[in-house]
């Protein structure tokens, strides 16, 4: 190799490094304040609810429930069964069967003595034709069940905000438990605000948690390592981006697994991308782009107490299954509106939420295996210093554990959960993993997304098969 | 020697982070009343005294010195809502002793911070502490509270102002309230009038006669609570009704209420209102629920036609109040069995309903 040839790969070498550095210095920067911020909005939350700076009385904002189901004949049952023991005044359960091949309308229909009925539905969103409705009127609760043909989960939902008959919606995935508090909690701030479109909640592991009556009588980190990792995860990530850009209505993820959404705002945008696998996502960037261009005041909102038990995979062939796909629909959503970037009109949606999107969730895996690559040359090269590299992932990693255990600990401080001292020192043993081996693995995983996504186009059964 | 400074500046933040962590623990420990000695020192004073039935002077002032600290007020709620259910009596009686420490209370928490004065009328509310007693030092704290930017503030000072019950403080507020600029949502005063606990009928008075003095969503609000209260007020609610000059929404929600309190003059005006070939097709929609309520042959041919609506909604509340003014399948089989998919589909689910209803239970 020449000697201009050796500068320039030098030079671009060096390029690349300063550029890595500086993505990290941004990257812990942003983990750091929404930690902190996060942090003490949680804090904050807390000590409102202690001098009773809350909205105790029940205001009874009629809300129906959503639960698109496909294959969930095991679980269906005990969705509905905890669904109806909210402790909520008025809503509606609408489970749509979105052609499953098991028996999930059979068990339904047994277990709450369903009864067909020719109910006319208003074909709003556009969505695949019902086969069959049933109807059951419990002690206190509607229950419709429509089967239609397949069609894919946001077609299910969509069909779902077609039936449901009240002014907001809520979408939670079969298999998913709510506390009996949880509607009261994601409603308030719709109460608080005005013109709330759409309010996250927090979705937490229910692996490792004895749930009674939606209760969680008992709290435990779960067994499986996976799982584990995943708790620590949902809380760092729960915890910081989402309080982060609450605080100036940029949130651009309300997980598909909980919800709450305004009807008619929905079906002005349009409801659920069914072209997309992150319909979830698409959604919400959806309606902040059709309230912008349309001049329609709108807030979403996160709702830091509106808790909602989901089990998270417990085996890596299932996580890389949910995870790929959560990119893919991602990349599809950043892609399709990608006019929103950089765009004024949008303001802090378009110059911090989508840009962090891009930048530290979407292109990370790339960044970052980018930078794996600059290290190995630039010490092929003589351009590192191996001394400050080791003093630089020390103390990124230790920094990632620190924010990942004040998230962790905040959240438990916060909830009224009792951890035992075992799980806590478990649980900052398995943040070093988590940190240190988890997150690289995540990374791959994200990162050979749209490897096989060319290659084998993760079929419409996978996107349903894997609930996030 | 640059990345040595950012590893060192990211180290201490490390650190930072660290005792932030074991700091937030400490604090939640030391905030926690109960693990206080002073505050058991606090519980047996209060506790004792409530055995002996009433607050005597000693104890009151003991109180107004305590109570100035939001932590003993807190302490004074856990123990008092602790002790309602096995002795209610007490409570209430040791609880009515306490009204004069409240009052010097006031002045304390109209100047703490938003966070502590917001618990201040929600303990008076809660232990009903003024009910049907109007003291104008802690009403005037209260009207003041309803301007304040914290929601929790606002709502919890009219709480405790309905739970007094003078007419006058409270339509004062709402009118406070409703030209403070901030956003209030109309439900949580519709709740909260319901619960007023003086004078219905001169709160109702007082807000009619001032009902244009207040903005549409405050009117709303208004609207909706005379529907829930009372059939009352059928005449000024055919006057908003049939004002053609008055906003859409307060002339839906004049609908509304004849469609809950059935009131003869008004029958012409929603036979009209369901006729009406405007675009504001929610005339149609609520006239059609709201005829239900008004069974006549007239009635039934106009919801017979309204099944044949153009909008989905009018149509399905059509249905709905036929089968609720219990027309028979026999009665509408041309409709049934007619070429109007749409007319018929909506018919036969509500009647299919209407079975469904009956029989099933889970």
């Amino acid at each position: 190799m020449s000697d201009s040839v050796f500068l320039i790969v030098k030079s671009i070498l060096s390029w690349v490094n300063s550029f890595f550095v500086v993505y990290l210095i941004g990257y812990s920067t942003f983990l750091f304040l929404s930690v902190v911020i996060g942090s003490s909005e949680l804090y904050k939350r807390r000590r409102q609810d202690k001098l009773k700076n809350t909205l105790f009385k029940n205001y009874y904002v009629p809300i129906s429930i959503i639960v698109p189901a496909y294959n969930e004949a095991l679980a269906v049952v005990s969705t509905v069964e905890s669904l109806l023991d909210l402790d909520y005044k008025l809503y509606e359960i609408i489970v749509v069967d979105d052609g499953s091949k098991d028996d999930t309308s059979g068990e339904l229909i047994a277990a709450f003595d369903m009864h067909p009925i020719r109910r006319p539905i208003q074909r709003k969103i556009e969505c695949q034709p019902d086969e069959f409705v049933y109807e059951a009127i419990c002690e206190k609760v509607p229950l419709t069940l429509i089967r239609k043909k397949n069609g894919g989960r946001a077609d299910a939902l969509n069909m779902g905000i077609n039936a449901c008959k009240y002014p907001y919606f809520i979408c939670i995935g079969a298999g998913s438990v709510l506390p009996q508090d949880s509607l009261s909690r994601i409603i308030r701030p719709v109460l608080e605000h005005q013109n709330v479109v759409a309010v996250g909640g927090v979705v937490r592991p229910a692996n490792g948690v004895t749930i009674e009556h939606g209760r969680a009588i008992k709290y435990k980190l779960p067994r499986n390592l996976l799982a584990c990792m995943q708790v620590l995860e949902y809380d760092r990530s729960f915890l910081a981006s989402r309080i982060l850009f609450d605080k100036f209505g940029g949130s651009l993820l309300i997980s598909g697994t909980f919800g709450l959404f305004k009807k008619d705002a929905v079906i002005a945008a349009g409801g659920y991308d069914t072209s997309t696998m992150g319909e979830d996502m698409e959604l919400i960037v959806k309606l902040h782009e059709y309230c912008t261009l349309n001049d329609i005041p709108y807030c979403v909102k996160y709702a830091t107490d509106a808790v909602c038990w989901s089990r998270v995979p417990e085996n890596l062939r299932d996580l890389c299954r949910q995870r790929k796909r959560c990119h893919l629909g991602l990349f599809q959503s950043v892609w399709k509106h990608r006019r929103m970037l950089f765009d004024p009109k949008y303001g802090a949606v378009s110059f911090v939420s989508f840009l962090c999107f891009l930048i530290y969730v979407l292109l990370s895996p790339f960044i970052e295996i980018l930078g794996a690559v600059s290290i190995v040359a630039s010490f092929f090269t003589g351009l590192l210093n191996i001394r400050s590299l080791i003093m630089i992932f020390a103390v990124y990693t230790v920094f990632g554990c620190v924010l990942t255990m004040t998230a962790f600990f905040a959240r438990m401080q916060t909830v009224d959960l009792k951890v035992r001292a075992t799980d806590a020192l478990r649980a900052i043993l398995i943040c070093f993993i988590e940190v240190t081996f988890f997150r690289f693995i995540m990374l791959f995983i994200r990162s050979t997304a749209f490897f096989g996504y060319k290659k084998k186009k993760l079929t419409q059964e996978n996107k349903r098969k894997i609930g996030v | 020697m640059n990345v040595e400074i950012l590893v060192y500046a990211y180290f201490e933040i490390c650190l930072a982070m660290i005792a932030f962590n074991i700091a937030s623990a400490l604090a939640f420990k030391m905030n926690d009343p109960k693990l206080s000695k002073k505050s058991d020192g606090f519980s047996k004073t209060v506790l004792r005294q409530l055995e002996s039935g009433e607050a005597d002077d000693r104890h009151r002032k003991y109180l107004r010195k305590k109570l100035r600290h939001i932590n003993y007020l807190m302490e004074l709620d856990g123990i008092l809502d602790g002790l309602f259910d096995e002795k209610p009596d007490e409570v209430r009686r040791y609880v009515e002793t306490l009204s004069p420490v409240f009052v010097y209370l006031t002045l304390e928490y109209s100047k703490k911070n938003q966070l502590q004065a917001a618990y201040y009328p929600y303990i008076i509310k809660k232990y009903r502490l003024f009910t049907g007693t109007k003291i104008s030092a802690v009403v005037d704290m209260l009207t003041h509270m309803v301007q304040n930017s914290s929601l929790y503030c606002r709502e919890n000072a009219l709480q405790a102002l309905y739970n007094i019950g003078d007419v006058g403080s409270v339509v004062n507020a709402l009118k406070l309230l409703d030209g403070s600029g901030y956003y209030h949502n109309p439900k949580m005063i519709t709740d909260g009038l319901l619960e007023f606990t003086g004078d219905r009928e001169k709160l109702d008075f007082r807000l009619w006669a001032c009902f244009d003095e207040f903005n549409i969503p405050m009117q709303l609000a208004f609207m909706d609570y005379f529907r829930f209260e009372s059939g009352c007020h059928t005449e000024k609610m055919l006057e908003v009704m049939t004002d053609k000059s008055a906003d859409l929404d307060l002339r839906l929600a004049a609908i509304r209420y004849f469609a809950k309190h059935s009131y003869g003059p008004a029958r012409e005006a929603l036979y009209s209102f369901a006729c009406d070939t405007s675009p504001e097709w929610e005339y149609r929609a609520i006239a059609a629920t709201a005829l239900a309520n008004y069974p006549a042959p007239k009635t039934e041919r106009i919801l017979r036609d309204l099944l044949f609506d153009r909008n989905w909604y009018v149509r399905y509340n059509a249905a709905d109040s036929l089968e609720r003014l219990g027309v028979e399948y026999d009665e509408l089989v041309d409709i049934f069995e007619g070429g109007d998919r749409y007319a018929s589909d909506m018919l036969r689910y509500r009647f299919d309903r209407k079975k469904l209803g009956g029989e099933v239970t889970v």
